[in-house]
């Protein structure tokens, strides 16, 4: 394989743990917010971080891999499509981030109320079903597929 | 735009669900390998959710797939590259370890049986090899 084949194949493996590994998290979220107990919330928004090695790796490979076949393959340095994708690539993982604390909050919260007779109580549900939070991963997910709609098209 | 842009809404879907796809696996792996050590009930739930979740990313990538395949005039391709038929074997031939997997899932989920729970984390973690292998052959078009 051609060095501009490696870097494909790199690129597109970490586009896979970043977009697999965020995939993961909404699920593990998501059962935690259906979780009757604080302690099954508490335990799925733990397992998060065992997802997030591979979220990390996706999250730089994307962008190492990325700006080398960018000079690789000889594209404009003007090239909108791929600036707007930086942007996007920053804008997703500055909100994904965000999101991370306050689960990490909601994990805190519940791994307290399960130490304290496992019942759930509405701090924690409005924790978990906190609007901002749930806009900031709507939006760091929309930031990933815009990034996904960029990279397949190449306007 | 994009809409006639060409290829582009096969091939974005054909990645799009390989993609959630992967992250619904990895999930099943994390959710069963743990649901080994610890036995209570909810992790087996949330494995068998988490297997479920997986059918309709399939669906949209292999739906893509096909597409795609058709668009660009693979069917009168002689030979066939060597990564397209690993794609396609690992999409035809996946789909049966992860049906096997959601069985098992459910078997595990109603009876707890270490055997079951075994069975899926093999079979789930299989599957995610099989993703890995087809999106590197893809990729990086092997032969």
């Amino acid at each position: 394989m051609s060095l501009v084949q490696w870097l494909l194949t790199l690129h597109i493996t970490a586009a896979f743990f970043y977009v697999g590994a965020a995939v993961a998290a909404l699920i593990l979220n998501t059962l935690a917010v259906l979780a009757p107990r604080p302690s099954e919330a508490a335990y799925f928004l733990k397992l998060i971080r065992t997802v997030l090695p591979v979220m990390f790796l996706g999250v730089a490979g994307t962008l190492a891999f990325g700006i080398w076949l960018w000079h690789e393959r000889g594209y404009s340095i003007g090239a909108g499509w791929i600036w707007a994708s930086l942007a996007l690539w920053v804008v997703a993982a500055a909100l994904g981030g965000a999101g991370g604390r306050r689960q990490e909050h909601a994990r805190e919260v519940a791994e307290r109320l399960a130490s304290a007779g496992d019942t759930s109580n509405d701090e924690l549900k409005a924790i978990l079903r906190d609007p901002r939070g749930q806009a900031m991963s709507l939006l760091a997910g929309v930031a990933l597929l815009a990034i996904l709609v960029l990279m397949v098209w190449k306007p | 735009m994009i809409a006639y842009s060409g290829p582009f809404w096969p091939f974005f879907l054909h990645v799009l669900g390989a993609m959630t796809l992967f992250g619904g696996i990895l999930t099943a792996v994390v959710l069963s390998i743990v649901g080994l050590r610890d036995a209570r009930p909810f992790l087996r739930a949330a494995t068998f959710l988490a297997l479920l979740s997986c059918i309709p990313d399939y669906v949209v990538m292999r739906i893509g797939a096909q597409w795609t395949y058709n668009n660009e005039g693979w069917k009168h391709a002689k030979p066939q590259p060597t990564w397209l038929g690993i794609g396609f074997g690992v999409a035809d031939m996946g789909v049966i370890v992860l049906l096997l997997a959601i069985g098992g899932a459910y078997w595990w989920r109603r009876s707890g049986n270490t055997i079951a729970g075994r069975a899926v984390a093999g079979l789930s973690g299989l599957y995610m090899a099989m993703l890995a292998v087809a999106w590197l052959a893809m990729s990086g078009k092997w032969g």
